[in-house]
């Protein structure tokens, strides 16, 4: 059973728009995603971030940069 | 359908689509969400001239949601907000479970019409919304017992095979959608509608959809040739270049230039003549 997406957050404001109840909101395209692809980043109905959406990065790698970035400062 | 039906001065359907499941108030801000933002939407379309509403529910945050209870709260406020126009529920919905497909059809009353997708097409770049033919036949048998009016929705040339392979299941007149766009929707043309209605039996209405952009010159084109036309908010976000549209203001558009054309636009009580409704 796939988990809802670690990129995933509920976000009132973002992307230069605001909303009155937090919408999905994917933190690698940094944008709010559309209601269709919520469906997505929730894994619900079967659905699997990893392999059904073309967004998705593992969040292993995403650790790597930042812990590169760093050491490098 | 045939081109002496716009000679005759048919009535045209227009339905107006307000909200849809794909995008919402990311890509456009007044999209109607809520049952009452829905409900409102939805009495300026019917007063500018839609007979038929085609709705979709979503969540308080915007997300799709596909059950009966949802379903029946945004048809509560269209009807307590509008004064007779068809209700017709999406029976769409990429990856839903098939259970879930069947909800918006047990809202109480029935609604009269229900969109029915007549096959797969892909969403984004790893989506499919897979309507398998044991799908289709499940929700038309469901349909039947309830009363409710399919409309099939015809994507591309194959579904139109799938729709031609079992018109003589569905009762007259058998309503056709035909829609125009990007990716596994049929290339947006004039020729590809022309064939399309060239391939009908005359016993068949249409409507049709242009995406986008499409959305003027698909449905004006549906307008000479003797069809139905769907506009709105779920298929078309812009009035023109750049400038973000109302879902009234695309309806009455469609309005404008149906009477320009000779087409009187139809009424609510037409429309149930012309589709063979049962009544709200
Ligand atoms: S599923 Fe895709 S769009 Fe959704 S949060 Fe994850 S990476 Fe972003």
């Amino acid at each position: 059973m796939a988990e809802t997406c670690p990129h995933l957050a509920y976000r009132e404001e973002g992307d230069g728009k605001s909303f009155e109840t937090a919408r999905a909101f994917c933190t690698v395209t940094g944008s709010f995603v559309q209601p269709m692809r919520a469906d997505v980043c929730n894994a619900r109905y079967g659905l699997d971030p990893a392999t059904d959406c073309e967004f998705y990065v593992e969040p292993e790698s995403i650790e790597d940069e930042s812990d590169a970035t760093d050491a490098d400062r | 359908m045939t081109y002496d039906d716009y000679l005759d001065g048919k009535p045209a359907i227009i339905t107006a689509a307000l909200t849809g499941g794909v995008h919402g108030k990311e890509a456009h801000p007044d999209l109607p969400e809520t049952p009452e933002e829905i409900a409102s939407a939805a009495a300026a379309c019917e007063a500018a001239g839609a007979s038929v509403l085609h709705l979709h529910a979503r969540r308080d945050n915007g997300e799709r949601a596909f059950s009966a209870e949802r379903f029946q709260e945004v048809a509560d406020a269209v009807r307590e907000a509008t004064d007779d126009a068809v209700l017709q529920h999406s029976t769409g919905g990429t990856a839903a479970p098939d259970a879930l497909r069947h909800e918006p059809l047990r809202t109480d009353p029935a609604p009269e019409m229900a969109s029915l997708d007549m096959g797969p097409l892909n969403r984004y770049d790893r989506l499919t919304s897979e309507n398998t033919r044991e799908l289709v036949a499940s929700l038309h048998a469901e349909m039947r017992e309830r009363g409710i009016k399919p409309e099939l929705e015809v994507f591309n040339d194959g579904h139109l095979n799938e729709s031609l392979a079992v018109l003589d299941e569905f009762e007259d007149p058998p309503y056709l959608n035909f829609l125009f766009g990007g990716g596994t929707t049929s290339p947006p043309h004039p020729r590809n509608l022309l064939n399309r209605v060239e391939a009908l039996p005359e016993s068949v209405e249409f409507n049709v959809i242009g995406f986008g952009p499409h959305q003027l010159p698909m449905t004006t084109q549906s307008l000479l040739l003797g069809g139905h036309v769907r506009v709105g908010l779920e298929d078309n976000r812009y009035y023109e270049r750049g400038e973000l549209a109302t879902n009234e203001q695309l309806v009455a558009r469609a309005a404008r230039i149906s009477e320009e054309l000779g087409r009187p636009v139809a009424t609510p009580a037409e429309t149930r003549e012309l589709l063979g409704l049962r009544g709200r």
